[in-house]
């Protein structure tokens, strides 16, 4: 087909949903079990997609973002075993038996986690593209450590970019929620 | 075996036996931080990947005959979080970010063996010694900057992993790092150096040359002559001499090679105005170095 200015146009054909599915079934030839935002999972994955690919494609828990795939950005931070990693870098098969708590996993029954909270209440967002992956970190901080200083608090979010605040609001947004009792910053999952 | 291109062994034994049958084809994944980005990248071509993730026994840290024993499977996070020499410390504090440090561990830090490992920097300054473990020939142990052959070459053999890192104990050492930016920046130059129960000397130099460079020739200047001025600026002078920067997107040529100088001084300064520590000393490192 050529348009008006006499280029060729290409027409480009997605393939359906159902095209999609068939080949990552075809792909998944790994068995893998591990607890998942508290609940326990089985899927097929293929054993060379990462973590990030798991949660985002196969389990659509889209909350995980992911911008560089390097590690260099923390957008997908979650928590394994307790602890921050950029699902990014983490091969599906290494977390097996072992717990992952997404952006999902912190609220608790009907209550945001109260990282969540105050990054509403303190505007710690704008775009919104980093703000999980910062939570996640934030909150793997409060969880040992209830009342950070803002050093320490710079700290555990160096590992995050955010191309929008300036991150005082966001470190504002820390402190802010620091101080809740241990239950409530209890993130699970911990070894 | 089957012909699965994923392996998750469960013992060391077993990795080691997939790894011989295997050899070069075979690429052990410990914390992902440099193999999953070489893939992405396209940097790095995996035919078959060993995960260590399941294999017990390979991490930890304990204090045994005078020495720091630091399994392969060891975290950077868990370095710093523990009571580890001071220039060990002040280098896992620098890999990344605290994602990065939660992944990334010694025994990939050595397998990469990148001049800019700051970790391997560290290391050679506290004259660090490896194990490498094959199931043909068992262990042998040997000192780290001979392990390092050029960017990303080493002298590990193809059935042979890292299980073991030994580190004397009773040195006292410091770590200086030059980055672009404070967090998850590669190093443009570090350094560390550390000084011995007995006074000997060692040093390494990060980013300027093909391998984390040990600057031997200044350590005997310095074992002979002592810790003066005018011995500390003539080993500023070796070191400057003795690497072969190159220049990238980072930095110049000139500026790294000029920085090896003043590292290494600024180091040897600090570390003689510092009160030496009454540490227990070593079990001499020489019977293996
Ligand atoms: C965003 C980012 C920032 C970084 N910043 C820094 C930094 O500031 N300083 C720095 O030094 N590094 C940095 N790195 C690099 C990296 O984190 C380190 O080199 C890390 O130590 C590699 O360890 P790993 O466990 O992730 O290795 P992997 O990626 O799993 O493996 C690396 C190599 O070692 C081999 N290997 C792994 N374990 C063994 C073993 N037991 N025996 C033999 N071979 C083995 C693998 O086959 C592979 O070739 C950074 C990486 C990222 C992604
Ligand atoms: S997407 Fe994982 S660190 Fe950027
Ligand atoms: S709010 Fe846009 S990147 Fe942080």
């Amino acid at each position: 087909m050529t348009n008006a200015s006499g280029v060729e146009e290409q027409t480009l054909t997605l393939p359906s949903e159902q095209e999609v599915e068939k080949l990552r079934a075809a792909e998944a030839t790994w068995s893998l079990s591990f607890t998942l935002n508290g609940e326990s999972v089985e899927l097929m994955v293929d054993p060379t997609e990462t973590l990030y690919d798991t949660l985002r494609e196969r389990l659509r828990l889209i909350g995980t973002k992911g911008a560089c795939l390097e590690g260099e950005c923390g957008s997908c931070t979650v928590l394994l075993d307790g602890k921050p990693v950029t699902a990014c870098l983490v091969t599906s098969p290494q977390v097996q038996g072992r717990t992952v708590v997404t952006v999902e996993g912190l609220a608790k029954d009907d209550r945001l986690h109260p990282v969540q909270e105050s990054f509403i209440a303190c505007g710690a967002v704008q775009c919104g593209y980093c703000t999980p992956g910062l939570i996640v970190s934030a909150a793997a901080l409060l969880a040992h450590n209830s009342t950070p200083s803002v050093e320490e608090v710079r700290e555990a979010l160096e590992g995050n970019l955010c191309r929008c605040t300036g991150y005082t609001k966001i470190i504002d947004a820390v402190l802010e929620a620091a101080g809740d009792e241990p239950a409530v910053m209890s993130v699970g999952g911990e070894k | 075996m089957t012909d699965t291109l994923y392996y998750q062994p469960k013992s060391v034994d077993e990795a080691l036996q997939i790894k011989a049958e295997l050899g070069a084809e075979g690429t052990f994944l410990a914390g992902g931080t440099d193999v999953v980005v070489g893939i992405r990248k396209g940097k790095l071509k995996v035919a078959r990947t060993i995960d260590l993730s399941q294999v017990p026994g390979l991490d930890g840290i304990r204090r045994h005959d005078g020495f720091l024993e630091i399994g392969a499977m060891t975290t950077h996070k868990a370095l710093e979080q523990h009571d580890v020499p001071a220039a060990l410390a002040q280098s896992c504090e620098t890999v990344g970010g605290p994602q990065i440090r939660y992944l990334g561990t010694v025994g990939g830090q050595i397998g990469t063996a990148s001049p800019a490992g700051d970790v391997s920097v560290a290391l050679i300054a506290l004259k660090a010694d490896v194990e490498l473990r094959s199931a043909a020939r068992g262990t042998r142990r040997l000192p780290l900057d001979e392990v390092f052959v050029g960017p990303g070459k080493t002298v590990i053999a193809d059935d042979e992993m890292v299980t073991r890192v030994f580190v004397p104990l009773g040195r006292r050492s410091d770590f200086y790092k030059i980055g672009k930016r404070d967090a998850v920046a590669i190093s443009l130059v570090m350094a560390a150096a550390s000084v011995g129960p007995a006074g000997d000397v060692a040093i390494a130099i990060g980013c300027v040359a093909p391998v984390p460079l040990r600057i031997k020739r200044a350590e005997a200047l310095l074992d002979a002559r002592g810790l003066s001025d005018e011995a500390v600026d003539e080993a500023a002078t070796i070191a400057r001499e003795d690497c072969s920067p190159i220049s990238d997107h980072r930095g110049g040529a000139d500026y790294r090679r000029a920085m090896a100088g003043t590292l290494t001084k600024r180091l040897l300064s600090r570390l003689r105005e510092v009160t030496p520590v009454k540490a227990k000393p070593a079990e001499s490192s020489a019977e293996v170095a």
